[in-house]
């Protein structure tokens, strides 16, 4: 037995660490490679190293050009992008201001099935201006509320060309990024290269970045402390303690993806605000981000605190401070002075199942009842999407534009307003605020909004966990986003 | 008369097949959420309108039976469909994992048989010794330990202890078998040890039986030699139980499969069916299914041949 293993070791090779070339072990493979369809994560931070939008997300997830050397607004009906010139796709053919407008109209196309359709459903229309202009009309005021999504991979700029010549772009890929792809062996790896054309001078650093897909976290801390993997992406705290900070470098970055409890608005009791608002006082997020997130992550309001920019920051709200006399006083004046019972649904994703039993212990000491319904992702799914709960517990992706983190969600008929939310005053603001093009008047709106959201509490923020992706020492120029974007790979090198 | 056996054998799984695939289907459309659901998530954008859509182009409007028959009437021509999330060809999907599941399991068979017979004869030889004891109590822990803890375990012990052995990054055998071995090693000897210790177990009680025959004692009486007697004698008639019991493991292997691929990150048809058993990919799960019924119908079969070579006093008809 002994024998054999000295000759499984004698025989392994040891060259993964040849330089330009990183390894980093993902957790989830891409569902498809459609930019314009795929919306899971797993496919977005693939392709965002492939295809390239008209704008791009900096550091502090600000919007830069990107495919479009400058942009602006004359007016809040309109946008204009001024397309870089000398870009080419990965097989060669150079990028024009068709392509642009090509990938815009079939996003639009009702048979496209996309779901960045929604984004753009207020675009009037599209047109070129020269032969390096594009020109976009909207039918509402919302110019800058509608400036984000240009940066998002949903929106990337495609090949006509290339599609019309009947391509499967769910199979094959064609864009202007910073690598290509150049092998995807399912169930196994995918290997980007880099793109001989890229138009930024330098960029990308690496030769070749291969992604391994291991399910098991277990599986990846072992492979990169075996180094078969340069870099991995380790999701619970405790697992990233495992490695010294002298043999390894530890990517953290808070997520704008946001913890929260859902509430059905429309049963009881929670069809009383003050119910609801009961459970904001009740509800003790200090203990959750200690004991669920071993304190990796921030406690959070309506937005993620670090957009200063939007953000009121939590402890601004008086209902976030733990109070639980004031919640037990709340629930007797809505008349539920023994408190009362409801179910939690949730699944055992991201810890969502503990952050649950940690609710349920602090609701017991208002004398609230909480059952938790543990089911499979599936099944949350239908059951979210019909509204088929008491309350949820789950994620939400955030936003740094308070438009796209609030309008869809929180809109009376809103589509992710599944807590059947209704609040004219709340509508009122949402359709100012993506209206209104003065900066400082939007701060004042969303302001408003957010204090009003808190009152209401059709969604108790939680908290927004830390991500993290451990690398081996000799990684450098990586950045993690707010966002989870792998952007930044284009930056990374290996000493 | 062999060749007829067969042929009714085959006729006869059939429905076995059918009936599996069948429960299967429904059980898999029975689960809340659908492909349209998972695609979706809890971010979803889409109109009602869109939604209703995708379910038309993806025949989840039509009634469950429509979608079973029409879906049985392309298996039968071969027509495995595409799959929903990937929009590739299942038989493509199917067969590129194939041959890595198969790899899987055979190796852990190998390993689980040598060391299984080993040890269980070794075991009934030294009926109470120490030896024996040791043995007991390793079959023991493998019995009640699950193949994620065990694989766990060795993960974790090989990536301190033998930082250059290579355990994760498969790679197919007709690439470089070296490597391909090297990644199988540990996947194949968790998998074989669970199926070890039932094996061991079987040779043990099953060579002890035999050696309380008459004809083993008759056979000592006429000067036999020890290891003659035990190897030729003895452990050819007890091997019956164990191929039994062999037969019955490898319908555990599947599911052992599936944990294992996972945890070791090998893209074999385990993990390709959790995958799209999550995602609720329908013509996937269906297939696979189909596949491993039909594998498994054709491994019931050949164990039947295998007694025939076994025990002469065995016969098919």
């Amino acid at each position: 037995m002994k024998r054999l293993l000295m000759a499984f070791v004698l025989f392994a090779s040891v060259v993964l660490l040849a330089s330009g070339k990183l390894t980093i072990a993902v957790d989830v493979e891409p569902v498809g490679l459609d930019p314009h369809l795929v919306t899971a994560f797993a496919s977005h931070r693939i392709l965002e190293n492939v295809y390239d939008g008209l704008l791009r997300f900096g550091e502090n997830l600000e919007l830069l050009p990107n495919l479009a050397e400058s942009y602006e607004i004359p007016d809040p009906y309109t946008i204009v992008f001024r397309i870089r010139q000398n870009v080419k796709f990965h097989d060669g053919t150079p990028l024009t201001v068709e392509d642009v407008i090509f990938s815009f109209k079939r996003i639009l196309d009702p048979e496209t099935k996309s779901p960045a359709a929604a984004f753009y459903q207020d675009v009037d229309s599209i047109e070129a201006v020269d032969e390096r202009t594009v020109k976009f009309k909207l039918k509402k005021p919302m110019a800058s509320a509608i400036l984000p999504n240009f940066a998002g991979v949903n929106s990337s700029i495609i090949s006509k060309k290339f599609f019309e010549s009947g391509k499967n772009l769910q199979l094959e890929t064609n864009g202007t990024g910073p690598f290509y792809l150049a092998e995807y062996v399912a169930g196994n790896y995918i290997v980007l290269k880099k793109n001989p054309y890229y138009f930024v001078q330098g960029q990308p650093v690496l030769d070749e970045i291969k992604f391994v897909f291991m399910p098991e976290e277990l599986s990846r801390v072992a492979a990169l402390k075996n180094r078969d993997v340069d870099m991995a992406k380790i999701s619970e705290p405790l697992n990233v303690r495992q490695f010294s900070t002298d043999k390894y470098n530890v990517f953290k970055s808070a997520t704008l993806s946001y913890y929260l409890i859902g509430i059905n608005t429309t049963r009881k009791p929670f069809d009383d605000p003050r119910v609801r608002n009961a459970l904001n006082y009740a509800i003790n997020r200090d203990a959750i981000v200690k004991t669920v997130a071993f304190g990796e992550g921030v406690v959070t309001g309506p937005m993620h605190p670090s957009i200063k920019a939007w953000a009121l920051p939590p402890e601004e709200f008086e209902e976030y401070k733990y109070n639980p006399t004031k919640a037990k006083e709340l629930l007797a004046q809505a008349g539920y002075p023994n408190g009362f019972e409801f179910s939690i649904v949730t699944s055992a994703r991201y810890n969502f199942d503990k952050v649950a039993q940690v609710i349920q212990a602090q609701l017991a000491q208002i004398g609230v009842k909480v059952n938790i319904e543990l089911v499979e992702w599936g099944i949350f799914i239908k059951r979210w999407r019909e509204s088929d709960f008491d309350a949820f517990i789950s994620m939400n992706s955030g936003s740094m534009e308070p438009d796209i983190q609030f309008y869809r969600h929180f809109k009376t008929g809103g589509s992710t307003n599944v807590f059947k939310f209704s609040n004219p005053r709340v509508d009122e603001l949402l359709e100012l605020g993506r209206s209104t093009v003065d900066t400082e008047k939007r701060k004042q709106i969303y302001s408003e909004l957010q204090r009003l959201l808190v009152k209401e509490s059709p969604v108790i923020f939680l908290y927004c966990a830390n991500q993290f992706f451990v690398a081996d020492k000799s990684v450098e120029g990586f950045k993690l986003l707010p966002n989870e974007s792998l952007i930044f790979l284009r930056e990374t090198y290996k000493k | 008369m062999t060749l007829g056996y067969v042929l009714r054998r085959i006729l006869v799984s059939v429905p076995t097949v059918l009936l599996v695939v069948l429960m299967v289907f429904v059980a898999i459309h029975l689960v809340p959420g659908t492909v349209v659901d998972m695609m979706l998530g809890t971010q979803n954008y889409l109109t009602e309108e869109q939604i209703r859509q995708l379910y038309a182009q993806y025949g989840l409007d039509k009634p469950l039976i429509v979608q079973y028959f029409a879906w049985l009437k392309n298996t039968v021509s071969f027509n495995f469909g595409v799959s929903l999330r990937t929009g590739k060809p299942v038989l493509q999907l199917i067969l590129d994992r194939l041959p890595v599941t198969l790899e899987l399991a055979a190796l852990s068979m190998v390993i689980a048989l040598t060391l299984g017979i080993v040890f269980g004869v070794v075991s009934a030889v030294k009926r109470n010794s120490f030896v024996d004891d040791i043995i007991k109590v390793f079959s023991l822990i493998g019995i009640s330990s699950p193949a994620f803890w065990i694989g766990s375990i060795f993960i974790v012990l090989f990536s301190g202890l033998f930082t250059e052995f290579n355990i994760f990054g498969y790679v197919p055998i007709n690439r470089d078998p070296l490597k391909n071995l090297q990644s199988m090693f540990l996947p194949s000897l968790t998998l074989g040890l669970m199926i070890c210790a039932q094996i061991v177990r079987v040779t043990r009680a099953s060579m002890l039986d035999v050696l309380r025959q008459e004809y083993i004692k008759t056979a000592m009486a006429k000067g036999v030699s020890r290891t003659a007697l035990i190897f030729k004698h003895a452990l050819k008639n007890a091997l019956i139980p164990v191929v039994t019991v062999s037969g019955i493991q490898l319908g555990y292997l599947i599911g052992g499969t599936i944990v294992i691929e996972n945890l070791f990150a090998l893209p074999g048809l385990g993990r390709l069916l959790l995958q799209a058993v999550n995602e609720r990919d329908y013509p996937v799960v269906q297939s696979i299914v189909l596949f491993v019924a039909i594998m498994i119908v054709a491994l019931n079969i050949l164990i039947d041949f295998v007694y025939t070579l076994l025990d002469p006093r065995v016969e098919l008809k």
